[in-house]
């Protein structure tokens, strides 16, 4: 609270001097009162509260197709001229739209989740120690994924055009999502005894980090290659879950992950229903993706801590835990095929590497 | 008490629900779908919006092109997972919906119309899902 005493220390310094007094204050002009595009809009919260999608109305709806303004200016307002451009790359609403980005924007907002306090981390218990080791091994190379997903999404939003605010304002989430996905699993790998293990290998992070084509090419492999296994990977975590910590962490986690996929297909048919030229580069993408990805899975360790997970431990990894790593990877490639199929992308078991084929994979020791 | 499956008992399971703060907050919150539920040969529609089941209605198969996907099992598989759930207070190992829609060679989670958008909302709604069938250990349940 303010004394009287702070009260003297601050009035010498609000004290003016005669010539302070003296300057002339011009009258208000308040000629940008009546500067508005549109005046009178009165949005009305619906059931769902007032979204940010309910608040396209009038002009402030119209979402153009080109958005040739590289200023900071917010969509609907009066732009000044003579701004010096930002570093906006992506002007068109092809290359970046999604028709449920602001719907998006509003779950991941509402359905947030805090790992420090709404998982209860006291229910977690020591476990044998290869099965600790090998969910350690797992939970760090979520952690990677995670981090690779905060460099990508963000290398990417500044160069995006304030007209599309809905997609901008949804990866700023999914930015969240991912540095939560790296602190729950960090903090799983470190409370029960364990800690961090290797780095996993990096083709397809790499592959990702360096997409400078075009944001739709960035989005399919982060999204149909990285994304969609990572999804399925958590919820076979979460089928073989060993505590209530961990299923909470994969489940909150999942659904994380189900609005980053959704925006990606939905921002690919979108980008598909209006250049259909893009097709070319997509499944191109797709292509070098499953190449580099069948190249990470050719290292054993992501491969045999799943395993171990699956199986209850190094002896029934070899059997049981295999088996269902492959099941897993089976339900990744339908998962994929499923959306390839709803996108409409000629995409074929066939054309996917011998270790996504059921028929044609060569186990190890074989 | 109340019968499964009837909309008495998908009822006396919203009433939980609703009224459940915990089942709201931490990963779920605000909902909006309407999920389909096939029990053997009968159907039943769940309407979801913001932070409660508004609805349970029982519908012909025709209306399931009106639910974003449809979660569909034999009686016997509802009943074993509702036991699991009445034994634990919540679904456990082999009886939570994820667990439920990847073991089986059917799934679990379906929908009429192929629509991927709707389809996936099964994922982006799951803990919601979960702690309203979770919500059914408190109703005395007669089969």
């Amino acid at each position: 609270m303010a004394t009287a005493k702070d009260a003297d220390r601050v009035r010498p310094a609000l004290t003016l001097s005669k010539e302070e007094l003296e300057v002339e204050v011009p009258e208000p002009r308040l000629n940008w009162m009546n500067q508005w595009r549109e005046w009178g809009v009165r949005v009305k919260p619906g059931k769902k509260g007032l979204t940010l999608g309910s608040l396209n109305v009038g002009l402030y709806g119209e979402i153009p197709m080109n958005w040739p303004d590289r200023s900071r200016n917010p969509r609907g307002a009066i732009g000044v001229t003579g701004t010096p451009p930002v570093a906006i790359q992506i002007k068109d609403k092809v290359d970046l739209w999604a028709p449920c980005a602001a719907d998006l924007y509003e779950e991941a907002i509402q359905r947030r989740w805090a790992p420090a306090t709404d998982v209860d981390w006291t229910a977690i218990h020591p476990l044998p120690d290869d099965v600790e080791r090998a969910i350690c091994q797992v939970c760090t190379e979520i952690c990677q994924y995670a981090i690779i997903d905060v460099e990508l999404i963000t290398s990417w939003q500044h160069q995006m055009a304030y007209g599309y605010h809905e997609v901008k304002q949804f990866l700023a989430t999914t930015s969240l999502d991912a540095t939560r996905r790296h602190e729950a699993f960090r903090k799983r790998a470190l409370v029960n005894g364990g800690g961090l293990g290797y780095e996993g290998p990096c083709q397809v992070s790499r592959l990702l980090l360096e997409s400078r084509g075009g944001w739709t090419e960035t989005v399919t492999g982060l999204t149909l290659v990285r994304g969609l296994f990572t999804q399925v990977m958590i919820r076979y975590l979460t089928r073989f879950a060993y505590n209530g910590v961990e299923r909470k962490i994969y489940e909150c986690v999942t659904q994380d992950l189900a609005r980053l996929l959704t925006y990606g297909i939905e921002h690919i048919k979108y980008a598909l229903a209006h250049a259909p030229d893009k097709q070319g580069s997509v499944i191109t993408t797709l292509a070098i993706g499953f190449r580099m990805f069948n190249r990470d899975l050719r290292d054993p360790v992501l491969r045999e801590a799943l395993a171990i997970i699956f199986g209850g431990g190094i002896a029934g990894a070899r059997s049981e835990g295999m088996h269902v790593f492959y099941e897993m990877l089976d339900e990744y490639v339908e998962e994929l095929l499923g959306a390839c199929q709803y996108l409409r992308l000629p995409v074929a078991m066939e054309q996917l590497p011998t270790v996504f084929q059921k028929d044609k994979r060569q186990l190890p020791g074989e | 008490m109340a019968k499964f499956p009837s909309v008495a008992w998908f009822d006396a399971v919203r009433d939980v629900y609703n009224k459940d703060d915990a089942m709201h907050g931490a990963g779920s919150g605000t909902c909006n779908c309407v999920v389909g539920v096939q029990v053997g040969r009968e159907l039943f529609q769940l309407t979801f919006e913001g932070f409660e089941c508004s609805q349970a209605e029982k519908i012909t198969r025709t209306k399931l092109d009106d639910c974003d996907f449809y979660l569909h099992m034999t009686t016997k598989d509802w009943r074993n997972m509702l036991d699991n759930i009445q034994e634990h207070g919540h679904a456990t190992d082999n009886f939570t919906l994820n667990t439920l829609d990847l073991g089986r060679v059917e799934g679990l989670s379906s929908s009429t119309h192929n629509d991927q958008y709707r389809e996936d909302l099964f994922f982006r709604y799951n803990q919601t899902l979960q702690f309203f069938f979770d919500g059914s250990s408190r109703v005395k349940t007669t089969y």
